[in-house]
């Protein structure tokens, strides 16, 4: 879905000039007005029954003891009680605060250099550069899914084809998903190794880099080095910025492979406990639904601070040049 | 799909073009239909509370976890209720053990919870305790659900503050699995009923260095052991409300473990982790990675599916009576259900009608019919399930008192034992720390 949205400046839209308002013309707008939610409805349908409804629902429910089996009617207020407990009682909370910044932190940049790095090397022409991109894209295709975590932790597991692989050289591998040290690790490495969509955004952006500018950096003498520094990157950044937020959110909301490298448990030794899982666990598994609510809440405002944060230093290093010249 | 939806699709608007109303009115339609929606649902939860409203075609919705065998003993036994009651028929859902619960818990949320649905005692205090099973004693009294042939601690194990909240499906107790060829073929001696946990410990050293197949697999992670072996030194996993135990004890519990890995006689910390899921396929006996794991005696036959190795069972180590007759899972009714009174009757049915009993087997544990288990016993024809049947029955004779079924917290307890046990086998914790570690957490966990 990210890649419908197109990258670079968005076109400025909302209410646009003066409206035209015909006298007389009452009728018609309304009937346009109905037929235009009516098209809409399958959306306003979903958008209200799916999510704004529930979403309203679950801040209510982050207030009270509601765990799923009690009728909705039977809950209990209990003010900021779930609030407290996560910020206070509950260590195991900030140790799932904790494994989810750290995945985050080293898997999302690794991911986009990564994806900016292969981009730059198929955004050339030579023979079969098509077949090596559709290659590079084929992972995230399978995006996150349970078949791709299930082979994931069978090949990193004690007797998987990676130590196999290591074992060619001599090397003897560790139990990579079964070791509290490295489980997380595997973990970023399967999210790194799904940089196709980025790298998709990246080639597309890269395209709208005019040759010109290139072609007056070499001129003025400008290294490989020194072009991508100074005419790729800038030019770069607003596919940049849009890759950046969105895989960090992307990261934060990580559960599928940890959710099957662990069984469900965040284990080994809760070293895979992120936080959509940890969740998960305190609603389904202990039922504390309310808890879970409010776990979801806190959840939703932070990434809206970061991508907030995002937002405020963009403007220090994105650069939209279209602007100017068009 | 709800009724309540259809009338929305702009319905008064068709014909006048101009009125000026049709936009108002279609966004209040569009409210009342966003407002409608959840009140149907909600609706439906509640159902109409007629309680028994029987005569008359009913439909009886069926929920239960288990593979393909189970479904389709299942589905023959409750086609035979079809069969003499024709005007009950069943609508059918099962899925695997993983995941069942979350979909218990789902379809509750959303109303439409299974009128008779299996459960286990890790959740039967939670949903009891939430009122969400109907209380079966006034069945029991009447006679309605005739239990008199049940062992009288299997029908306790179901009773949750004072109700009768399930109705055991079977019975089994804790098993200890072996791989019996590989002691065989190398001259070892099978493990015994009644050996102490040392004696245990110190025959799978002995395994280990025979065949490089560690012992057993190292049970400090799991919950049934645990609470057998505590039962054993006069303690309990839950007393009333509490903890049946302290800190001095969990940390005997994990040093008793520690010395067996530090002996050898234990698979490493990460096998132990795979062993630890509660998968079949899984368990390290069938994957040649131990020679012992720790499970429900009839889980045999299903062990035995995925290895072509013999297998043996016998009881937990130390003192038998330890264990007990436990319901391997139970048939509950949903209170709301709008047809309690035949579910009970298919419940009633399933555990003692002589034809229902034969056609279900042992496939949820030994029948709780005791007249019918006999009758079973004599015909079961699959080696593994005879040698289940022949060792639980052993075992029946030596059984002890039943424990209190596990408290609500329980699925948070056995996650933070997992946890804590394996801080120690990993070695990130001494046993002391990681029973300390544990019994907080078990604190904060069910006050």
């Amino acid at each position: 879905m990210a890649l419908t949205t197109a990258p670079g400046p968005t076109p400025r839209t909302g209410p646009v000039g003066p409206r035209p308002t015909r006298r007389g013309a009452g009728r018609t707008r309304l009937g346009e007005g109905l037929a235009g939610y009516v098209f809409l409805s399958p959306w306003l349908i979903g958008l209200m029954g799916i999510t704004a409804v529930p979403m309203l629902l679950s801040l209510w429910l982050s207030f009270t003891d509601y765990d799923i089996l009690t009728p909705l009617s039977e809950v209990r207020w209990v003010g900021l009680a779930n609030y407290e407990r996560m910020f206070t009682a509950d260590p195991s909370y900030w140790h799932a605060v904790r494994v989810t910044l750290t995945f985050a932190l080293v898997a999302v940049p690794l991911k986009l250099a990564a994806a900016l790095g292969v981009a730059l090397l198929l955004n050339r022409t030579w023979r079969g550069v098509g077949l090596f991109r559709g290659l590079f894209y084929l992972p995230s295709l399978l995006g996150g899914s349970v078949a791709l975590a299930i082979v994931w932790v069978n090949m990193f597991n004690r007797d998987g084809a990676f130590n196999s692989f290591l074992a060619l050289f001599g090397i003897e591998g560790l139990p990579w998903v079964a070791d509290p040290d490295w489980a997380l690790e595997t973990l970023m490495v399967l999210a790194i190794w799904q940089f196709g969509a980025p790298m998709v955004i990246f080639l597309a952006g890269l395209k709208q880099v005019p040759t010109e500018l290139y072609e007056a950096a070499a001129v003025d003498g400008a290294g490989a080095w020194r072009r991508f520094r100074a005419v790729t990157l800038p030019m770069l950044s607003p596919v940049i910025f849009f890759n950046l937020v969105l895989e960090t959110i992307h990261g934060f909301q990580g559960f599928t492979a940890a959710f099957v490298l662990s069984n469900g448990t965040g284990g080994p030794v809760d070293s895979t406990l992120m936080y959509t899982l940890k969740l998960y666990i305190a609603g389904f598994t202990d039922l504390e639904m309310g808890y879970a609510s409010a776990m979801a809440w806190v959840f939703l405002l932070a990434i809206a601070l970061i991508t907030a944060v995002f937002f405020s230093t963009g403007r220090f290093w994105v650069h939209y040049s279209d602007g100017e010249d068009a | 799909m709800h009724p309540a939806t259809s009338p929305t699709a702009g319905a008064p608007a068709g014909r006048e073009h101009r009125t000026p109303l049709t936009r108002r009115r279609f966004v209040r339609g569009l409210a009342a239909v966003a407002l409608a929606a959840p009140l149907a649902l909600g609706a439906a939860a509640c159902g109409d509370d007629s309680g028994g409203g029987d005569g008359g075609p009913v439909k009886l919705s069926v929920f239960w976890w288990g593979g393909e065998a189970r479904a389709k003993l299942t589905e023959d036994a409750l086609a035979l209720y079809t069969k003499k009651h024709p005007d009950v028929t069943f609508e059918k859902t099962w899925q695997a053990n993983q995941g069942y619960f979350d979909k218990l818990a789902t379809l509750t949320a959303g109303g439409n919870p299974p009128d008779l649905f299996q459960i286990d005692d890790n959740y039967l205090a939670e949903y009891a305790g939430r009122s969400t099973t109907l209380d079966l004693g006034s069945y029991r009294d009447s006679g309605k659900l005739d239990v008199s042939k049940f062992p009288k601690s299997l029908l306790e194990y179901g009773v949750v503050d004072g109700k009768l909240a399930g109705v055991a499906a079977g019975e089994n107790t804790q098993g200890l699995v072996y791989n019996k060829t590989l002691l065989t073929k190398n001259g070892l001696p099978e493990p015994r009923t009644g050996m102490s946990w040392e004696e245990h410990i110190a025959w799978a050293e002995q395994v280990a260095k025979k065949t490089k197949v560690p012992g057993t697999q190292d049970p400090s992670a799991d919950y049934k052991a645990l609470w057998v072996w505590l039962r054993q030194q006069g303690k309990d996993l839950y007393k009333g409300k509490e903890l049946g135990f302290t800190v001095e004890d969990v940390t005997k519990w994990f040093a008793l473990w520690k010395g067996a890995r530090d002996a050898g006689a234990t698979p490493t910390a990460d096998v132990i982790h795979q062993g630890n899921a509660t998968d079949i396929t899984k368990q390290l006996v069938v994957t040649g990675k131990a020679a012992t794991s720790w499970v429900w005696a009839n889980q045999m036959p299903d062990l035995k599916k995925n290895t072509k190795d013999e297998l043996g069972v016998v009881a937990y180590p130390g003192d038998p009576s330890a264990q007990w007759a436990r319901a391997s899972m139970y048939w509950s009714v949903f209170k709301g259900s709008k047809h309690r009174d035949v579910a009970v009757d298919v419940i009633n049915f399933l555990n003692n009608d002589p034809e229902a009993v034969a056609l279900l087997g042992t496939d949820r544990g030994l029948p709780s019919n005791t007249d019918l288990r006999a009758k079973v016993s004599e015909t079961a024809t699959d080696p593994a399930m005879k040698q289940s049947i022949q060792v639980e029955s052993e075992l029946a004779q030596k059984f002890g008192p039943s424990p209190q079924v596990p408290i609500k917290g329980h699925s948070k307890v056995k996650a933070e034992l997992t946890k804590a046990a394996e801080n120690a086998q990993y070695g990130r914790a001494t046993p002391a720390q990681a029973a300390e570690q544990f019994v907080t957490a078990c604190k904060a966990a069910i006050a």
